[in-house]
């Protein structure tokens, strides 16, 4: 059999390649590096969270906790043990991270256990409750710097390490899906009464979950506390459970691929929108008329989206032309619409109240005219999607003015690093209205699906 | 020895006693049917024999040992499957793999060469689809093997449930009314379908079916619950005339 040879190849393979790209990472820029680590880390964070939720469907949305219990174990380990164990920066980064991963699995077990009785929301709270417990009570440790954080010594960067991390928790997932002892798992997920009738032990197959899912997060923690050479409690907040959160359902729960793609863009996203420096070099910042200009096109792109996704007579490629047609213009819109609103730096709200007025008026006129005269469906759909569509812009009206007050938009301008939360929010939401299971759905990256990719598009041109 | 036998089985919920010191046995090879209206807990006995509730009293006998208050999923692979009355498919999971869930128990590979992808896990999964597909021309779906079951017809889904009971390879099959919501044509080849894995397959089958011609033409002895009590037990020809079961399908045609 030719099995190890290949095996053994593929795995030199990925250490070398990842290597390589340190090596190539090495030239570039600290803040680009850190980039590519960070991405590295929320892919292994993204990906575990995946097995949890997306494949097993326990609804865990604390997965910061254990990323925290590797990071704060492996920095701790680092203070005190590195120095008397005399051993090479890379050996030692195994060591944590197998340490963290242990840590963290120990927690993802005390977590598992709650979700042998609970489903759904409630385990969701549990699951958060466990984080805060945890955050709280480092916080309230002085061994482990308390709420002012840890210096972790020494300062270990790898590129290549946080990579292979990354490749290695892909690859697991992946060998879980591809064998039949991932089906179990997924049985899980769809009906736990008909798995346990079939013989699944639905309580090993949660307990597995979480142990691998969180020894992953811890793993990942462990490397995030060398890297940056110093960690607090803050640093793993609510927000990065649910940003994790977030990546696996933006990408698709259960879809591996989805989480890898989202975890890299959705990790760059708040860097991109920090670093983006208006032309005298400052901080590029929004004022008011460009928010709602942005939620205007927002909306309007997902309301055409949706109707050429639910008129059922276009082809695939048809429907792919259409929708990046509709994206391209929806960035028109919403520089048109910015250019107007900003046109003296100010939004006047009674402009905007008189807008909000027309627009829900007419909204209201279409759809009676809609169910009163309109007989071809043609034209049914289309009245009732633009009826929609102004009753959609006209709660965008009213939400920017909540928003610009919240966040003193109308005297002034927000840096859009600040936004963060908001765009990841906004992304959210308009997943749900457009596809509720995730970007990529249930489906893999295969270069099968590639191939036919390309052959339906020549034969739709042909 | 008799394959199955409730002895005295009784189970309460709240006030209501659904199932009442019901005993019956089942011997090797039985087409065994269980009867009665709408709530007379027929349901709820299979709930029993397959672990789904413990028995607030009495016994349950798999091949002479006590499996009272057994969990689930050991009660399966001590060889009971059972189909569900409102179907429980892996909705999201294909036709294929729907089968594969239930060859698992027999699956040897640990987690760990799975997730290292060794070639034992590989071999094993293999044999596992190979083994479901047999299943699913069996039954008549191997046609649709790829086919997310969700994406089934109702009968066929029925069917995809019964070959996914089978591919645990159960000595004992219950089928909980798998004829609801068929055609005639399609209950004629169901029950074709369960005489084969009867016959052919050597499992014993206890049924519950609302269908009445459906079970007298099928089923060689026959069971009768109604309110929870059995009222009635023997072959089709003395159920049919049994006051006691006419009254409690008055108005029905037996
Ligand atoms: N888990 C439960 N909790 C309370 N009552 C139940 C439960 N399961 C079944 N019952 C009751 O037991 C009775 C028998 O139900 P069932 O066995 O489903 O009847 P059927 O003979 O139609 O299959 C019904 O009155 C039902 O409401
Ligand atoms: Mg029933």
């Amino acid at each position: 059999m030719k099995f190890w040879p290949i095996r053994i190849l593929s795995i030199i393979g990925a250490v070398l390649g990842c290597f390589l790209f340190e090596g190539i990472a090495h030239h570039q820029s600290d803040y680009t590096q850190r980039l590519i680590i960070l991405a590295g880390l929320y892919v292994t964070l993204a990906v575990s969270l995946n097995l949890i939720n997306g494949i097993t469907g326990q609804f865990s949305i604390g997965h910061a906790a254990f990323y925290q219990v590797g990071a704060y174990l492996g920095g701790y380990l680092s203070v005190n043990y590195f120095k008397s164990m005399h051993l090479p920066p890379l050996v030692w980064l195994l060591v944590i991270m197998v340490a963290g991963a242990a840590a963290a699995a120990f927690a993802g077990l005390i977590v598992g256990l709650p979700s042998l009785r609970l489903r759904g929301d409630y385990l969701a709270i549990v699951t958060l409750g466990f984080g805060e417990i945890i955050r709280i009570k480092i916080q309230n440790t002085p061994a482990l710097g308390g709420s002012y954080g840890l210096n972790v010594e020494p300062k270990i960067q790898s590129i290549a390490i946080v990579w292979l991390l990354a490749i290695l928790c892909i690859a697991v997932c992946r060998n879980l899906l591809k064998t039949a002892n991932g089906l179990p798992f997924l049985a899980v997920r769809e009906d736990e009464v008909a798995s346990s009738a079939m013989g699944v032990n639905v309580t090993r197959i949660k307990v597995s979950a979480f142990l691998l899912g969180s020894a992953f997060a811890g793993a990942a923690g462990a490397l995030l506390a060398s890297y940056e050479g110093f960690i607090t409690p803050a640093t793993f907040a609510m927000d990065v459970s649910f940003i994790i959160l977030t990546m696996v359902v933006l990408g698709g729960t259960g879809s591996i691929t989805g989480s890898v793609v989202s975890a890299i863009f959705l990790s760059y996203l708040p860097e991109y929108l920090r670093g983006l420096k208006d032309s005298s070099g400052e901080p590029l910042t929004l004022t008011g008329g460009s928010v709602v200009a942005s939620l205007i096109a927002v909306i309007t792109v997902v309301a055409v989206i949706r109707w050429i996704y639910t008129d059922g007579s276009r082809n695939k490629s048809t429907r792919i032309g259409m929708t990046l047609g509709a994206i391209v213009g929806g960035f028109v819109v919403q520089a048109v619409i910015a250019a107007i609103l900003n046109h003296n730096g100010k939004l006047h709200n009674s402009i905007l109240v008189a807008a909000v007025v027309a627009v829900v008026t007419v909204a209201f006129l279409i759809r009676s005219i809609y169910a009163s005269r309109a007989t071809s469906k043609t034209w049914q759909t289309g009245l009732k999607g633009l009826g929609a569509l102004l009753g959609g812009l006209a709660v965008a009206a009213v939400l920017n003015t909540v928003l610009t007050h919240l966040f003193n938009l109308n005297d002034g301008k927000v840096e859009v690093g600040q936004l963060r939360m908001v765009i990841f929010a906004i992304t959210l939401i308009v997943l749900m209205l457009l596809r509720p299971q995730g970007v990529f759905a249930h489906h893999e990256f295969s270069w099968t699906w590639v191939s036919k990719l390309f052959k339906g598009r020549k034969g739709a041109t042909a | 020895m008799s394959i199955l036998k409730l002895d005295k089985a009784m189970i309460r919920f709240g006030g209501l006693v659904a199932v009442n010191e019901v005993s019956f046995e089942l011997n090797k090879g039985d087409l065994f049917g269980l009867i009665g209206p709408n709530g007379a807990g027929k349901t709820t006995c299979f709930n029993l024999i397959t672990g789904v509730y413990k028995p607030t009293s009495g016994q349950i006998l798999f091949n002479g040992t006590d499996i009272t208050g057994t969990p689930s999923n050991k009660i399966a692979k001590l060889g009971i499957c059972r189909t569900f009355q409102n179907i429980r498919l892996f909705k999201a999971l294909s036709v294929l793999e729907n089968v594969v869930v239930g060859g698992f128990l027999r699956h040897k590979t640990g987690l760990f060469s799975a997730l290292a992808y060794l070639p034992n896990s590989i071999h094993e999964t293999d044999k596992l689809k190979a083994d479901a597909m047999e299943l699913l021309r069996v039954v008549n779906l191997d046609h649709v093997a790829h086919v997310r079951s969700a994406d089934l017809s109702y009968g066929m889904q029925r069917r995809l449930e019964i070959a996914r009971a089978m591919a645990t390879q159960p000595e004992l099959l219950l089928l909980d009314e798998p004829a609801a919501g068929m055609n005639p044509q399609e209950k004629e080849e169901l029950l074709l379908m369960v005489k084969k894995i009867r016959d052919e397959h050597g499992m014993t089958v206890l049924l519950i079916e609302h269908d009445m011609r459906f079970v007298m033409g099928l089923c060689e002895r026959i069971v009768v619950l109604d309110h929870g009590e059995e009222i009635a037990q023997g072959p089709p020809s003395a159920i049919r005339n049994d006051p006691k079961v006419i009254a409690a399908y008055l108005g029905e045609a037996v």
